[in-house]
């Protein structure tokens, strides 16, 4: 989630209070207080509001929240001559673009500070990484309308921002650093969108960078700010970089993008409308809300509300970009009503409980394990081939059928999921070779066989004289304590001792392995001392309920 | 009375320190059984056994070369004598690096000057390290502060041997035939206690420690929070690690290009499911409208394509809500409240805080006739349950929820800290699946409590344990 720097003297003029009110109540409206400085106070900001990611929003916002100007914000839109035109070219590669001027403004350093902190969070955000959305802001001065949004080949070239000589497009993509970070978007492209003017001169090549000859310098009052991507995104980013700039006191001018087929202007600062039903608010927030406690909280998170006879009629800026569903708006009932004001009460769904076969077989087994002496302890179900497999001398098996993989793993140590417990518990023993003997463990958990879960018991004991009987009798008390019938068999179980290793069988069926752990083993761990164990399979013994 | 090994032990020692090999040869007995004595001993207060660690010195390859061949300040003295003073030629003798070693010991002497390119000897140096080498050679006593310069040159390195002490405390002298020590069968069955006396023990002398078989702390936890969740009714649910997309992300209306859905942050499985299961179709078919358009939940959905292969995708779970969704969509009826804790996946860097899996508490509460009140009012119940008497609310975010709220419960010396999340099920989640009636669902990080309540500032030690912490950390922390 971005975290957004407000700096106290603007945040403090832009909301008029001080910052004592302001930090007492910013976490109420929805965020997370990071670090509080002399200077500034930065903030997390949930990813639902990319339009709190700038302090301009954040003020419009507390100002509603305080009571200090509450309601809907009206946005104009003023006409004028500007004009895009759209060649079909670009219907393949990023299709939608919105345009935007902003006339009139003091670029401050401030201004410019928190203008590119919004665009990479905007990018960062509901542009998925530039992927669905990104942004250029233009010196509006430089340019020669009508602009043109096609496509040119690779070997178009131009002087990018923060350079001084003309590159290719294909330049650009491998030498630029921020071609290199984004040229993935374009990856298999064979024309690249761009954008010009009616000179030819070049805007910008979206969503990688903007041509130098655009930069924001000092002298600059009236900007161009061009959205390019493939959907709605686009005109919500707009939005909020437009009603942003317009309470920095711009004055917003409308560009006409024509389209082979039809014609938009942008930005479209028309409030939305979302009926809201007077019964769904009260039955999702738990309680009773007058009219007139509706409309203060609604008004408070800066919405138009009109009341009609069983319904809410709300406006909702044109700068949210997260209103999805009159759920979203009844939250906003929430907040703007305060989650402090509202009184905790405890529901009256009448349920049984019922604990899960899996975890009653653990607890009991838990009681027989500590009952023989043996100190319970948990482990990473990540692992890999190697410690399960080689270092326990034993083969490794299929993957998939019975192990499982992870894709992109992270360090060679976590590659799989885990198909057996003691060789986990061999490396506990491993790093705490300098701990007094005897050490006995155990752990009861999942491991997982053929992408299914399973439940296994698994235990080692380790101390100068530990040996075959030692093993042998604990697991007799285990088959004794859980009424099973079991015989005993010969193991092939390269981990263990020939002739001292055990299967252990239920109605037929292997369900566990014991015996003394080979030295072998013993030195791959770096155990110096000699470990018996044993690893039972639960699932098969128990009833252990059902898995979703 | 002594057991027999004891009155062998003590008998052929006098009061004084023996090593364990001395004690051997007097008492005509084995190392193991003269420390098993030894042991006894100590617990009747008769005996101490010492651990002494002593340091073997050794010379390093480089001290056997400079005591064959002299040290290097030694062996640049002799080539300053002789009237070879240029630093480059000096520097080809001996070669730069000793060259640097010499100088810097003959300056640290005060013996040379260096001026113009050229070493000046100003008064000849003594060299004492070479007998110090010889001392350690021979394994000789050498003092420390000598010691210290030749460990720190690397000239001598040592190994540290441990030896075990018996130091003889007190003899019990004439008494010890007639005193009763160790209470046989033989001395109940005669009746000859009532004749003798009890040998005292000093009972202020500590024993060997033994360590308790226990529940690691953190499953003390999690039952703890099985056992508020089961005594306010809620049933336990328990499924795979491995899980498709679908269920992970999709019911719960996690838009397919979210970025917690990528690789970055999930562990993906190379497989994908069929989702064939005709229940599954359904719900596949409802919730692909709904992330398309909305279907007729009243959302205006995601926009764009919902791509099915994306939801077939296997992957570990990223949060046990996986699970309970699952389940609800099984059991769409109210009333119902369910739980699950159970472990979960991350695709994180390890640190103190991060880990690649954990653990995950969850609960749902399923009904008609609830909503964020009665939410807020289970919160406050369960952490009440949880020891956290005081907590508040904030707004907080979470995809699947609306309105979501961000509990915060105080802890003395921390002040408040946020603990989990929660929220009521978006329609999104609900209705494609068929869910009748409104979800309460909450859920928080186990390690997180554990934290608070263990006090843990790094989390590792909880899934690599350490037997010393396990051993030491109490059942009961007051």
């Amino acid at each position: 989630m971005p975290v957004v720097t407000l700096y106290w003297d603007e945040l403090e003029e832009l909301v008029g209070v001080d910052r004592e009110t302001i930090l007492s109540k910013l976490p109420m409206i929805g965020c997370d207080i990071e670090r509080v400085s002399e200077e500034h106070v930065d903030v997390e900001f949930f990813p639902n509001r990319p339009d709190l990611y700038s302090v301009e929003g954040v003020a419009r916002a507390l100002r509603g929240f305080l009571g200090i100007e509450t309601g809907y914000k009206k946005y104009e839109v003023k006409q004028a001559n500007w004009k895009i035109i759209v060649d079909g070219s670009v219907r393949d590669v990023r299709p939608r673009i919105c345009g935007c001027v902003v006339r009139g403004l003091e670029i401050t350093d401030e201004v410019i500070r928190s203008l590119m902190e919004a665009q990479e969070d905007l990018h960062w955000t509901i542009g998925r990484n530039r992927r669905k959305m990104a942004i250029g802001v233009h010196d509006l001065s430089v340019l020669e309308f009508p602009l043109r949004y096609t496509t040119v080949d690779s070997s178009f070239s131009f002087v990018p921002l923060d350079f001084e000589e003309e590159m290719t497009i294909k330049e650009i993509l491998e030498k630029h650093p921020k071609g290199k970070a984004y040229s993935y978007i374009l990856e298999g492209c064979t024309r690249y969108p761009i954008i010009l003017d009616s000179n030819g001169g070049v805007v910008s090549l979206p969503p990688i960078i903007n041509a130098n000859r655009t930069r924001l310098t000092e002298k600059t009052t009236d900007v161009f700010i061009d959205v390019t991507g493939f959907d709605k995104n686009v005109d919500k980013a707009m939005n909020i970089l437009a009603t942003m700039l317009a309470d920095r006191g711009g004055t917003v001018e409308g560009v006409e993008v024509v389209y082979g087929d039809h014609v938009e202007v942008t930005p479209d600062l028309t409030p939305s409308k979302m009926s809201v039903d007077r019964s769904e608010v009260e039955a999702l927030l738990g309680f009773e809300l007058s009219d007139g406690e509706v409309i203060s909280a609604l008004e408070k998170m800066r919405y138009g509300v009109i009341v009609r006879d069983s319904y809410f009629e709300v406006l909702v800026p044109p700068y949210r970009a997260d209103i999805m569903h009159p759920w979203d708006i009844i939250e906003d009932v929430a907040i703007g009503y305060g989650y402090d004001r509202i009184k905790p009460e405890y529901p009256k769904t009448a349920t049984i409980g019922r604990a899960h076969n899996w975890n009653e077989v653990r607890e009991l087994i838990k009681e027989l394990m500590l009952g023989l002496g043996y100190l319970e302890v948990i482990t990473f179900t990540l692992t890999n081939e190697r410690y399960q497999y080689d270092y326990m001398r034993r083969n490794r098996p299929e993957a998939w059928k019975y192990y499982t993989p992870v894709m992109h793993p992270l360090t060679e140590e976590h590659t799989i999921v885990r198909t057996d417990i003691l060789p986990k518990l061999l490396e506990v023993l491993s790093v705490n070779t300098h701990h007094p003997l005897p050490q006995r463990i155990f752990e009861v958990g999942d491991v997982v066989v053929g992408m299914k879960n399973r439940l296994r018991l698994s235990a080692c004991s380790t101390h100068a004289r530990a040996n075959f009987a030692e093993v042998r009798s604990v697991i007799q008390a285990v088959m004794r304590e859980l009424d099973l019938n079991w015989e005993v068999d010969e193991s092939d179980d390269e981990a263990f001792i020939e002739g001292r290793r055990a299967r252990i069988i239920v109605e037929g069926e292997d369900v566990g392995v014991f015996g003394e752990v080979h030295p072998e083993v013993l030195e791959n761990f770096g155990i110096p001392t000699p470990v018996v164990g044993f690893e039972i399979d639960l699932s098969e013994v128990f009833d252990v309920g059902i898995l979703l | 009375m002594l057991s027999p090994v004891e009155v062998t032990l003590i008998k052929a020692l006098e009061k004084g320190k023996y090593s364990v090999d001395e004690a051997a040869k007097k008492a005509k007995m084995n190392r193991d059984a003269v420390l098993k004595a030894s042991y006894l001993l100590q617990e009747k207060g008769y005996a101490e056994v010492t651990v002494e660690v002593t340091r073997k010195y050794f010379l390093t390859d480089e001290g056997k070369r400079y005591l064959k061949e002299g040290l290097p300040e030694e062996r640049l003295t002799e080539l300053l004598e002789k009237g070879i003073e240029d630093i480059k030629e000096l520097q080809q003798r001996m070669g730069k690096e000793e060259f640097g070693i010499a100088l810097g010991w003959l300056k640290k002497k005060g013996a040379v000057e260096v001026k113009g390119g050229k070493v000046k000897l100003v008064k000849k140096p003594e060299f004492e390290e070479r007998n110090w080498l010889k001392s350690v050679e021979k394994g000789e006593e050498l003092d420390d502060s000598k010691l210290k310069t030749l460990l720190r040159r690397k000239l001598v390195d040592y190994e540290e041997e441990k030896r075990i002490f018996i130091v003889i405390k007190d003899v019990p002298e004439a008494e010890l035939g007639e005193l009763i020590a160790d209470l046989t069968p033989e001395i109940i069955r005669s009746g000859e206690w009532r004749n003798r006396e009890f040998l005292k023990y000093d009972v202020s002398v500590p024993a060997r420690d033994i360590f308790v078989a226990k529940l690691h702390p953190y499953e003390r936890i999690i039952r703890e929070c099985r056992m508020i969740f089961l005594d306010m009714g809620f049933t336990e649910i328990k499924g795979n690690y491995v899980q498709s997309a679908f269920w992970n992300f999709d019911a719960l209306f996690q838009p397919q290009d979210h970025p917690a859905r990528e690789m970055q942050d999930t562990f993906y499985l190379d497989r994908c499911v069929d989702l064939k299961e005709e229940e599954e179709v359904s719900f596949v078919k409802r919730v692909k409208e709904t992330h398309e358009n909305g279907w007729i939940t009243g959302s205006t959905g995601w926009g764009g394509r919902w791509d099915i292969n994306k939801a077939r995708q296997l992957v570990l779970r990223t949060h046990t809500t996986a699970i309970t969704i699952h389940y609800l969509a099984l059991n769409p009826e109210p009333p119902i409240k369910a739980f699950c804790i159970d472990r979960v996946y991350r695709r994180e860097t390890i640190d103190a805080t991060h880990l690649p899996e954990f653990d995950q508490l969850e609960g749902v509460v399923l009904d008609k006739n609830v909503g964020f009140r009665q939410l807020l009012g289970m919160l406050k119940e369960f952490f009440a349950k949880m020891g956290f008497e005081d907590v508040r609310f904030r707004p907080g975010y979470f995809p699947y929820t609306e309105p979501s709220v961000e509990p915060e419960v105080y802890v003395d010396e921390l002040g408040w800290v946020e603990l989990g999340g929660a929220g009521v099920f978006r329609k999104e989640v609900t209705e494609p699946l068929g869910i009748k009636g409104r979800v309460l669902a909450w859920g928080l990080g186990i390690g997180r409590l554990a934290m608070l309540k263990l006090g843990m500032k790094d989390l590792r030690r909880l899934y690599l344990p350490d037997l010393g912490w396990l051993r030491e950390v109490p059942m009961i922390k007051r």
